[in-house]
């Protein structure tokens, strides 16, 4: 896969929960935060909303990352929502290789609403380390 | 007029087939309004004539077809394509030809690796070049019927179970619909949910806790128990007219032989996030690609891991 990094361009999933991670990426957007313009973003109400199933659909259909971020531990807006995500996705790792994807294709973070440079940041590493992995086996086009 | 009848059977073990004797009484009524054409188990009839004058493998028209099994090989691939020329409605049977079924486990590996380990890996055997000439060569994969030709009604189950077999082959004699359930195996389930919770895992053959002779409904639920059963992601509908899964009567867990609820889910996946939910650690359960796609390997579910 290494020849095909050359001026690749990843698409990475990218769930933001409603409470913390989106309005943080909001904020990045209003502090006007530079960061690479290779994700989209699905704003969902928690983290522990999004079901394996959406992940794995989302890599499996071609999406070269998924990035998945939520409140910080003990702030979750339903309490332990958070938590169940992080349960989750020690799963969906392990789950990654059994359809062929190295489990870095897949991080969990948390992102406070106010920590629009970290949201840049994790953003930034996650298309870089993507980069590094080359366009998913998935990936049609 | 009796109703046309052919049957093959491909990648299987032969139990569909006992189940459609085991339909029991109600075959009675069934059977003077079949008229068996074609059914390499039961009857002589051969595929390039009776004394091998054809050139390409034919069967007769049919009215219903039913193919057991799944294809495994070009054959099997040849025969589905011909069976689907020749009857007007095809029944895929079993979980074999609705899932690929045991035998699409062999999907976790490549067709190279399974020529590999059965003809030279294995210290128990002489070596021997794959075998060519004769004999039709093994597709890529395993497929489930229904990737192969279109297929008017799955029955799944292993094996199918008799109740079914009956109900569909009955509603199709006097033309009415047939339905598969569309609840879960855990909905027909007479076993007792606490609480939802699984911690730790018990290995699949210890003796669950129940009380012998007393009914079903005061066992607890096999999971909650810390038996891996795939109820949640299963298909209901193997216990028949009795309604009760079967493997839950033999106070086994389920083992997810009917298949996921959606033709598109991934059992293994469902389970997986089920599990991790409910607080068990997921690294604890064993060979979960394997496990939780027992029945369902066909339609891309099991594939070779790629070597890095």
């Amino acid at each position: 896969m290494g020849e095909q990094t050359n001026g690749f361009e990843p698409l990475i999933i990218t769930f933001c929960c409603y409470w913390c991670a989106y309005a943080g990426a909001d904020l990045a957007g209003t502090s006007r935060i530079q960061y690479p313009p290779n994700i989209r973003i699905i704003r969902v109400q928690c983290s522990g909303m999004v079901h394996p199933n959406l992940i794995i659909e989302a890599l499996t259909n071609g999406a070269d990352g998924v990035l998945l971020l939520g409140c910080h531990p003990g702030d979750c807006h339903y309490l332990e929502g958070n938590r169940r995500a992080q349960a989750r996705a020690e799963a969906v790792t392990l789950m990654l290789q059994d359809f062929g994807l190295e489990p870095e294709r897949f991080r969990l973070e948390w992102v406070s609403a106010s920590e629009a440079p970290r949201f840049a940041q994790v953003v930034t590493e996650m298309v870089e380390q993507i980069k590094k992995l080359g366009p998913s086996p998935y990936r049609t086009q | 007029m009796a109703v046309r009848l052919a049957q093959e059977w491909f990648a299987i073990c032969g139990g569909c087939e006992v189940t459609i004797l085991d339909i029991g009484e109600p075959l009675l009524d069934i059977l003077p309004k079949l008229e068996i054409v074609h059914m390499p188990v039961l009857m002589d009839h051969k595929l390039f004539g009776q004394t091998g004058e054809g050139t390409t493998a034919e069967i007769p028209q049919a009215d219903v077809g039913i193919i057991s099994g799944g294809i495994r090989n070009e054959e099997n691939k040849h025969l589905a394509q011909e069976m689907r020329k020749k009857c007007k409605t095809l029944i895929a049977m079993g979980s074999c030809a609705c899932y690929g079924g045991i035998p699409a486990l062999a999907n976790l590996l490549t067709t190279d690796d399974i020529y590999e380990k059965v003809y030279r890996g294995s210290i128990t055997t002489d070596s021997a070049a794959t075998p060519k000439e004769d004999i039709p060569a093994l597709t890529d994969r395993v497929y489930a019927v229904n990737e192969v030709v279109p297929v008017d009604l799955m029955l799944p189950g292993c094996p199918t179970p008799a109740d079914m077999v009956a109900d569909a082959l009955t509603a199709l004699l006097e033309g009415k619909p047939f339905t598969l359930p569309t609840k879960s195996v855990c909905d027909e389930c007479p076993t007792i949910r606490e609480k939802k919770a699984v911690t730790t895992l018990t290995r699949p053959l210890e003796r669950p806790e129940f009380a012998v002779g007393k009914p079903l409904n005061e066992m607890r639920c096999l999971m909650e128990q810390g038996f891996l059963c795939q109820g949640p992601a299963t298909r209901a509908g193997c216990g028949g007219h009795e309604g009760i899964p079967r493997c839950i009567r033999a106070y086994m867990p389920c083992r997810g032989c009917f298949g996921p609820l959606t033709e598109k889910a991934n059992p293994m996946v469902d389970m997986m996030g089920a599990l991790a939910s409910i607080g068990l650690d997921p690294k604890v359960i064993p060979d979960r690609a394997a496990t939780f796609n027992r029945f369902v390997g066909a339609g891309g579910r099991l594939r070779p891991l790629p070597r890095r």
